[in-house]
């Protein structure tokens, strides 16, 4: 089953968009950087998605009237990664806009900067004193 | 309707009146009636120590396709009357002027009137156990309502409370994991089907269901090194309540042991289960581990500065004599460790008793402030007296029998090392309970107690009535080992036959009535010749001097403060506290790990852990 | 045809969703009932397909579409339970004080994961699986607080990353054997996905779906969005939707992935996500966040039971899930008002006794004291474990009663602050009623399950046998009266350069 080169290079590359994604999720520190990265990732995952359908050289599976002499590329992924890619949008223009409130609330769009708000925040909600590093538990221990 | 039924339901019925009237001092004797038809009940049942059949429970339950049934053996008889007499005792205590004090103190009488009904009714459903299954939900029915009854006080006690519990739960989990092993090895939960597979399984899983068992039940008992919850926890109950734990509670731990290890696995599997690399086999192990527990304790118990404290180190001492016996595991061995649990059960129920008065009293429990409350309290001291006697395992006490069997055992035996073991134990018991009854009762009296007075009838009567058994059990003790004998038999041990005295053998037996009977014929002639000859004189206790001085009401000269501290200054090196160390180092590594654990949500940012561990699982499916 | 009325069970909450806001804007009231109206009768939908099947199987070809192309709903035991106890959930924990877009949110919420536990096609899972994510940002979001709006970002961005990988789990999937229907997947799986590239595919489904599962360790959105939104929501997404996300994976283990590497891979996450859960719940400082990592040791109790193959680890599972189910979301609505720093709660506990009991009950059965139901859902793990014998299910088994241990530490210290004789500084507000009616609802169900352990115990093991009988599936699926299979494994194309690739029209849609 050895895979024709051109399917090769089309399914290195989708894996790399993914992997670009997910390494830029980790890396990035901007929110906005972060939402791309998303974006780069899903990309990818839909790419690879589509990839699975595609055969070199098949004609687009669309019925009208007799079916086409030539083979056809499978239509399922491609009516699935539509989908996929409607989600992926939504998902993003969701984050797009958490990003938005988050900086009017926070006035930052670090990420690491906005973790440590966020756990001075519930810390304060708790009503706890900041957590040292080296503190000890909240109440006794019972042994 | 069985009895085992009935025993049950007026069991219940006592928890619900407690819980519906426990508030109310004057509720206290019908509660201590409806104790002592309980004990009525389980005296009805006696004819299962004379070889009757088992009495079955007509309740039982088919869950998830386990069947869940209970019975009353003579092994669960003979624990079951210890269990009822100690309640009714406790109860009787509580029930009239402790009861009112407690409450009017502010105490919450009814939690612990409750808690107090609760204990004896799980240990009634544990001792019907027939099966693993059954074994573990009374097992646990047993920790939750003795956790209930150390926190009945609040203060300090809930902390010990809390330290029980996670003891409590680990032993559980140890009997779990040892239960679904001997599921997984037999498709059963039956005792029976685990004895049938002894001789099929390995020596490794038989090992692991040896340890998992001895430590789960082990941390009830407070055998070394799990010991460290029961005295504080025990201690700081209530007065009655620390009274029915120390009697019997613990002594739950010896019945799954007896019930699981001896009658399941069975003694000689345990005989056979050698230890790679050494001379000794599990069940020598197991003696010695108990022999640990006997000498340590004793001699922390030494050190103790609060009478229940002193008595509830004792607690675990006396757990180790039991188990010794048991382990030992011929005639008289076994027969001395389960009667001793009788006979454990009695004095330390009126030795807590006693204190319990003492505090009642005196508003202290601290032996450094205490002292000469003999002319004060002499009913009391007398329930002491006895009770150390027995502690100690002197004639004429019934302590005395259980533990003359296990010497004569261990040299029968030839375990020399072990025999001393007993004997350094028994020593440090004699040492420490001396001290308990001088600091208390002995040396001068403080002027802040020269008010005190004997404590009321409902208190004297459950500590006399226990004294009287203790002396009884002593002079007579072929009843209790008559019980003792139907247990063995049950488990498969040799059997003891006793005499009404004691046990007659060939090689030198034990008759008590001829043992008590000189000594109270010694007593008689030096009581008269102190009589005939002595001129006494009875002056106030200032009326006193030492050292050529006058002593003044201002000039205490209580020497019972620091009492033994020449011992100590000789043996106060040898106390490490390891098993200390041993326990905060485990809480503390937990601690450690536990940040750890937080810090994996806090380190790192949640996204690298889900590309971190997608790789790790890519790489791993490759 | 009345199994296919199962479809309006996912429509009608849909439906009031999209309704609602427009409903909402005229009266909120309205759009209130209009929600209530919808989940009660999806939930009436689901129990009288339950009660005509009678415990038997169908499957709903949506549409009329018919498997393995078109949008299946498989109705088993399993699938109708998680299904039921969708909407009954998510009445009893409804956002009272929200506007109409929550409702909507919520209602949208119900309907995905109505479908969650009812799909029987993984694309169809991944779609209701992002709805499910996408409602339940915005319902983090909607929390007025600004950490809420925080959490939820991060929440996204993990969740969606999840997603992804999801996504290339599923191309991997259809890669290999060109079908996303599970029954159709169950017949091929055995000789296209047992390599290494099928394990890779289960261990990105298994992935991106225990982001929302809470499994270790992408299960870092749990503490801070549950200690920012409100008791109600936190019981909604730890109860419900994580136990859904669970049923997939369960699905996707039993039908198509049954290897034992994949079981262990999930047992291994699990054990961690015990130890690291139970462990950080030990050291928390505040309620909420105790309970949201006891959420993740739970959680991973419930991966290590199902990890065990067979009915066995299913019905312990399964066993587990629903206590969880049961007890955690209730004692969420506890920490409503007493989800503060744990040391400010000295004596809160006294006084408020309707709470205390719940709370004690609760944590006993978490702790497992027989007889209450979680004890037997321990027991029912433990022994499932031993019985499997290998040293990983051994070690789970060990870690399983280790993290009871300080389950039971930490709780109960809880406790112990809770009922303290001496009070604190201020004295949190009383519960709210609607609060403790839910939390005590939820202990009568608790303690009156105790009285039917034994139709309880023996339900659980007919709804595990059901679920594991993988034949039973592809045949209720595939084989059922008048749906010839069209597609015999043999004729599906595999691998990329397989032989000729074409639409599988069933002749159905012509016509």
């Amino acid at each position: 089953m050895s895979l024709p080169p051109l399917e090769i290079v089309l399914y290195a590359g989708a894996v790399s968009l993914l992997i670009i994604g997910l390494a830029g999720l980790v890396m990035s520190e901007h929110l906005v950087r972060l939402v791309l990265a998303l974006g780069v990732a899903e990309a990818g995952g839909n790419l690879l998605l589509v990839l699975t359908g595609f055969r070199q050289g098949a004609v687009a599976p669309i019925l009208l009237g007799a079916a086409p002499s030539g083979p056809m590329v499978d239509p399922i992924p491609q009516a699935l990664v539509l989908t996929a890619i409607v989600i992926g949008v939504g998902v993003q223009a969701l984050a797009l806009a958490l990003v938005l409130r988050v900086r009017r609330a926070y006035g930052t769009v670090h990420m690491s900067a906005l973790r440590a708000r966020l756990v001075e925040d519930l810390d304060e909600a708790a009503g706890l004193p900041p957590e040292g590093s080296r503190e000890a538990p909240g109440v006794e221990r019972p042994v | 309707m069985t009895l085992l039924d009935g025993l049950w339901a007026a069991s219940a019925l006592t928890a619900l009146v407690a819980a519906a009237f426990g508030r109310h001092p004057a509720a206290g004797s019908w509660l201590t009636v409806l104790y002592g038809l309980q004990f009525l009940v389980v005296a009805m049942m006696g004819g299962l120590s004379e070889g009757a059949d088992p009495v079955p429970a007509s309740v039982s339950f088919v869950v998830l396709g386990y069947g869940l049934a209970w019975q009353f053996s003579a092994l669960s008889w003979f624990f079951a009357v210890i269990t009822a007499g100690a309640a009714l005792a406790a109860a009787w205590f509580v029930s009239g002027a402790w009861g009112r004090a407690y409450a009017a103190r502010g105490g919450d009488l009814r939690l612990l009137q409750l808690a107090l009904a609760l204990n004896p009714l799980a240990m009634y459903v544990l001792l019907a156990s027939t099966d693993f299954l059954s074994l573990f939900v009374g097992w646990e029915l047993v920790s939750w309502s003795s956790f209930l009854l150390m926190l009945s006080g609040g203060g300090v006690g809930v902390r010990w409370a809390l330290r029980y519990l996670v003891y409590a739960i680990g032993g559980a989990m140890a009997v779990m994991a040892a239960m679904a092993q001997a599921h997984a090895l037999t498709g059963s939960f039956g005792f029976g089907a685990l004895a049938a597979a002894v001789p099929e399984l390995s020596a490794a899983s038989l090992w692991m269901l040896v340890i998992l068992l001895a430590a789960g039940f082990g941390v009830k008992m407070g055998l070394l090194p799990f010991h460290l919850w029961q005295a504080g926890a025990y201690a700081e109950t209530p007065g009655p309540g620390a009274a029915f734990l120390g009697a019997i509670s613990s002594r739950m731990g010896l019945y799954a042991m007896l019930l699981t290890l001896f009658g399941g696995l069975g003694l000689g599997t345990l005989q056979a289960l050698h230890i790679p690399f050494t001379p000794l086999e599990a069940h020598e192990l197991l003696a010695w581990i108990a022999a640990f527990t006997m000498v340590l304790p004793t001699f922390t118990a030494l050190r103790q500065n609060d009478a229940r404290w002193l008595l509830a180190w004792h607690g675990i001492g006396q757990g180790g004599y039991m188990l010794l016996g048991v382990a030992m595991g011929d005639a008289l061995a076994s027969a001395g460790g389960m009667m001793h649990v009788f006979n454990h059960a009695t004095y330390q129920a009126a030795l807590f008793m006693a204190v319990t008065a003492v505090v009642y009293r005196t508003g202290t429990a601290d032996l450094n402030r205490l002292g000469g409350l003999v002319t004060r309290m002499p009913l009391t001291f007398l329930v002491l007296l006895i009770g150390i006697i027995g502690l100690a395992g002197l004639p004429p006490m019934n302590g005395f029998v259980s533990k003359w069997l296990i010497y004569r055992a261990l040299i029968d035996e030839g375990q020399p090392l072990l025999f001393v073991a007993a004997v350094i134990g028994t020593l440090g018991t004699i040492v420490s309970v001396y001290k308990l009854l001088h600091n208390i009762f002995l040396g001068r009296l403080r002027v802040e107690h020269e008010s005190v007075r004997e404590v009321p009838w409902s208190m004297l009567t459950p500590m006399l009535a226990l004294a009287a058994v203790v002396f009884v059990t002593g002079l007579a003790p072929g009843p209790v080992l008559d019980w003792v004998a139907a247990v063995q038999r049950e488990l498969g041990f040799a059997v003891l036959v006793p005499t009404l005295g004691g046990v007659d053998r060939p090689d030198g037996g034990l008759d008590m009535l001829w043992v008590v009977g000189i000594m109270l014929a010694g007593f008689g002639v030096g009581a008269l010749i102190f009589l005939a000859g002595g001129r006494a004189r009875t002056v106030h206790q200032l009326d006193n001097y030492a050292g050529g001085h006058f002593l003044s009401a201002e000039v205490r000269y209580h020497y019972s403060d620091n009492f033994y501290a020449g011992l100590m200054h000789r043996i106060g090196s040898w106390y490490r506290g390891s098993f200390q160390w041993l326990q905060d180092a485990l809480v503390s590594a937990t601690d450690f790990l536990a940040q750890g654990a937080a810090g994996v949500y806090r380190a790192v940012q949640p996204v690298t852990w889900l590309l971190g561990v997608t790789v790790l699982a890519l790489w791993w499916a490759w | 045809m009345t199994a296919d009325a199962v479809t309006l069970a996912v429509a009608l909450p849909l439906l009031a969703g999209f309704l609602s806001p427009a409903l909402g804007r005229s009266s909120r009231t309205a759009a209130q009932w209009l929600g209530w109206a919808a989940l009660a009768a999806s939930a009436a939908v689901l129990w009288s397909v339950w009660v005509r099947l009678d415990g038997g199987t169908a499957a709903v070809a949506v549409g009329g579409f018919r498997p393995p192309l078109g949008i299946a709903f498989y109705l088993d035991g399993m699938a109708l339970l998680f299904a039921l106890a969708v909407p009954v959930v998510t009445l009893l924990f409804w956002p009272r004080a929200g506007t109409p877009q929550q409702f909507a949110l919520t209602l949208v919420l119900a309907a995905a994961a109505t479908g969650l536990a009812l799909s029987g096609d993984i694309f169809n899972l991944y779609v209701f699986y992002e709805l499910t994510a996408v409602a339940s940002f915005g319902l983090v979001a909607a929390h007025e607080a600004r950490r809420a709006q925080a959490a939820a970002l991060r929440y996204l961005l993990l969740s969606a990353a999840g997603s992804v990988l999801l996504l290339a789990g599923i191309a991997v999937v259809y890669l290999r054997t060109g079908t996303l229907n599970l029954a159709h997947l169950a017949t091929l799986a055995p000789e296209r996905l047992q390599d290494p590239v099928g394990l890779a595919a289960f261990a990105l489904m298994l992935l991106g779906l225990g982001v929302k599962a809470e499994l270790f360790p992408v299960n870092g959105w749990v503490p801070e969005v549950y200690s920012s939104v409100s008791g109600r929501l936190a019981g909604l997404l730890a109860g419900l939707v994580s136990k859904l996300a669970v049923l997939v994976v369960v699905r996707a283990l039993v039908l198509v992935f049954p290897r034992p590497e994949a079981a262990e891979l999930m047992l291994v996450l699990g054990t961690l996500g015990i130890v690291v859960g139970e462990l950080a719940a030990w050291r928390a400082r505040d309620l909420r966040r105790q309970f949201a990592f006891s959420s993740i040791g739970q959680l991973g109790i419930v991966f290590v039971a199902f990890s065990v193959p067979g009915p066995a680890g299913i019905v312990a599972g399964l066993a587990v899930a629903l206590h969880h189910l049961l007890t955690k979301p209730a004692l969420f609505l506890l920490a409503e008002r007493w989800g503060g720093a744990i040391e400010g709660l000295r004596g809160a506990g006294r006084g408020q006794w309707l709470a205390s009991t719940l709370f004690i009950l609760f944590a006993l059965s978490l702790v497992g004291v027989p007889p209450l139901p979680g004890f037997w859902a321990k027991l029912l793990t433990v022994m499932s474990l031993m019985e499997q014998g290998t040293g990983p299910a051994r070690a789970g088994a060990v870690v399983v009663m280790a993290a009871t241990v300080v389950e039971a530490a930490y709780l109960f210290r809880t406790l112990g602050v809770l009922l303290a004789r001496e009070s604190g500084a201020e004295s949190p507000q009383p519960h709210r009623g609607p609060d403790l009616a839910t939390a005590s609802l939820a202990g009568l169900i608790l303690v009156g399950s105790v009285f039917a352990l034994r139709p309880l115990g023996d339900g659980l093991k007919a709804l595990a046998a059901q679920a594991v009988d993988v034949d039973g599936y592809v045949r209720t699926v595939l084989g059922g009266p008048g749906m010839a299979v069209s597609h015999p494994a043999s004729q599906a194309p595999g691998g990329a350069g397989g032989g000729a690739r074409v639409a599988h029209v069933p002749p159905e849609i012509a016509s």
